[in-house]
């Protein structure tokens, strides 16, 4: 394994479509033996930077590294580290799946020893080991997503890339490609997974890097972007009857940013990094209130995406 | 973990090559046109063999003896056959992969795109080259049974290179039109628009005009001229495997150029004589020019392309 601290790194990265900019002086790093999700909207841009990634475009402007390695042209040797998995990937309708894995398997120099002990141990793991030597032109949307991810591990990739891998699968394969994803990270790959699935980055990927129109909005840990984008919690409180001087008594508070009341529910918003449960409490049954119920939502992933790509399509938030 | 060296080829130059290779021949074998073309160019040969024993059976008179039926015939599939086969073998090729998309994951293994254009191209080669021994083979042996002993079997494999260089013409033609255009319905409707109007362009050409010359230097039938006493001969590129052939059996042959007078007396007017070897090189050199330059155009395209669907 590599030692180099970036398994991807992009500088100024930029890619053109005629006017339209697809990726836009893109700086991405990608710590090594990291599962580092890649997210945005449709169209911000992370195909298009994945596929400059593995060869298939060339950027206009800018440079990106693999493993330290500046790749430029057509570089089989760079492609040697990387297993890919596009996003609906199609592959060749008269070949077996047993087949193309083994040719695969040959096109990244893997004797003949090796590809019939990693062919067969590939189709098991992704639940084609019974398809196996059918033709690929039979296979479902889902089995040819298997295969994809199939065909990416053949050599056993030091960096894997996988594009939207969990489209077109149903929720059961959804899960077992995330099993598969914190898998091939245990044997020490780096996974580089673009998806626009909030809930899959935020279970698999201890890293990620938020995109849209090409530009990084933010990248860090999921803890770092938490803590630098998700200022805002809301606290939503249930009382037992609506009260002027609870209210009136919860705005004098210092750390509040926002306080709407609709009946018996008073929804809180405050920017304060600890728990302000406690104060709001006391400051509620000091007031006569009586509280019913009282609950803690902060800013989820989800949240941060939507509010920095908003932000980034110069829509403010309400 | 298959990290060990062991467990990676030693010649991983050969290896990934064989693999292109096994990849195009795999595709191409099972491809429905192909197994259909090959089904015709068996049944068109199978008639050419039966029809005059049926004729001869209906007519209650023996078959007559040919020992030149072999060598004359050939591949029994002439110019038309030629392209028919080269557009099977071709259409699909490169630019069939960026319309299905199986180009991505192709594209995306280790492996060169000039090792991805030439494999490809090998393998075009391997079917061809097995698709017309076999026919040949069957289409001689067919010959011995119908016509009985044949004569000049040995200038069979010439026969067999003239067709294989007259098929790799319109080969890489609809390689390097399919890879700049990455459409296989353009790639083989580019092509066969080109070899309609090469085909009727000929003709015209060669009997009315005086310039007949210019179509030696294109791709197709060519000019037509007359062979000493043999009769008719076509001088370009589709013609190769007969016309070797024939300067094997007849070194000193001359061809002859005319073209038809459309007033009284409606004679032939003669244009000019020369060599049937010099015929025979020139097409040779043509055709292997245009392959070049086909070739070419196909694999820098190929270089130069970008995947962005």
């Amino acid at each position: 394994m590599l030692s180099l601290e970036f398994a991807i790194e992009t500088i100024d990265l930029t890619k053109r479509y005629g006017s339209l900019t697809a990726v836009d002086k893109l700086n991405l790093r990608v710590k090594a033996n990291t599962i580092h999700g890649f997210l945005g909207p449709n169209g911000a841009g992370k195909t298009t930077t994945i596929k400059i990634l593995v060869g298939l475009l060339k950027p206009n402007e800018g440079i990106f590294k693999i493993f330290g390695q500046e790749a430029k042209g057509d570089r089989p040797d760079i492609r040697l580290k990387i297993g890919y998995m596009p996003e609906l990937p199609k592959f060749s309708k008269h070949l077996t799946g047993y087949e193309l894995l083994d040719i695969y398997g040959e096109m990244y120099g893997l004797s003949k020893i090796a590809r019939k002990e990693q062919t067969p141990k590939l189709l098991e793991m992704v639940g084609l080991k019974e398809r196996g030597r059918d033709r690929i032109g039979k296979y479902s949307k889902g089995m040819q997503q298997r295969l994809g991810i199939a065909q990416a591990l053949i050599n056993e990739p030091e960096l894997v890339i996988l594009d939207e891998p969990s489209l077109g699968l149903d929720p059961v394969g959804m899960v077992e490609v995330r099993e598969l994803v914190k898998e091939i990270a245990k044997e020490g790959a780096t996974v580089f997974i673009s998806s626009h699935l909030l809930h899959e980055v935020q279970q698999v990927c201890s890293e990620i890097t938020i995109i849209n129109r090409g530009i990084t909005l933010a990248s860090g840990s999921l803890e770092e972007i938490s803590s630098k984008f998700a200022k805002l919690a809301t606290i939503e409180v249930e009382v037992s009857e609506y009260s002027d001087t609870v209210v009136k008594k919860l705005k004098a508070l210092p750390f509040l940013t926002q306080i709407s009341v609709n009946g018996k529910k008073i929804t809180i918003q405050t920017e304060a990094k600890e728990d302000i449960r406690p104060q709001v409490s006391k400051t509620i049954t000091d007031s006569g209130g009586i509280i019913i119920s009282m609950s803690l939502k902060e800013q989820s992933l989800e949240d941060i995406f939507i509010k920095l790509v908003t932000e980034s399509e110069g829509v403010k938030k309400k | 973990m298959i990290k060990e060296k062991e467990k990676r080829s030693d010649s991983k130059f050969t290896i990934r090559f064989v693999a292109i290779v096994r990849y195009e021949l795999l595709w191409n074998i099972r491809k429905k046109k192909f197994l259909g073309m090959i089904i015709v160019a068996f049944a068109l040969a199978t008639i050419a063999l039966v029809v005059p024993v049926i004729l001869s059976s209906v007519r209650n008179e023996p078959i007559p003896q040919n020992p030149d039926q072999a060598i004359t015939t050939g591949l029994g599939i002439g110019g038309f056959g030629f392209f028919l086969f080269a557009v099977v073998i071709a259409m699909n090729s490169i630019s069939g992969e960026f319309e299905s998309g199986t180009i991505v994951p192709l594209l995306t293994k280790p492996v060169s795109r000039t090792m991805i254009f030439f494999g490809k191209l090998f393998a075009s080669f391997l079917i061809l080259l097995t698709t017309y021994v076999i026919l040949l083979c069957y289409l001689s042996i067919g010959s011995i049974v119908v016509y009985g002993p044949q004569n000049n079997l040995h200038l069979l494999p010439l026969s067999l290179i003239g067709s294989i260089i007259s098929t790799f013409i319109w080969v890489s033609m609809i390689l390097a039109i399919g890879t700049l255009s990455k459409s296989s319905m353009i790639a083989a409707l580019a092509a066969f628009g080109t070899w309609m109007g090469l085909g009727i362009a000929s003709g015209i050409v060669s009997l009315t005009t005086e310039q007949a010359w210019v179509l030696n230097f294109l791709p197709g039938s060519g000019a037509l001229g007359s062979l000493d006493s043999f009769g008719s001969l076509s001088t370009g590129t589709d013609s190769i495997a007969s016309n070797l052939i024939t300067i094997v059996l007849n070194p000193s042959a001359n061809v002859t150029y005319y073209r038809m007078s459309f007033r009284p007396p409606y004679t032939r007017i003669l244009l000019y004589t020369e060599p049937l070897l010099n015929v025979l090189a020139r097409s040779i050199g043509v055709a292997v020019a245009y392959i070049l330059l086909f070739m070419f155009v196909s694999w820098f395209a190929l270089k130069r392309a970008e995947v962005v669907e």
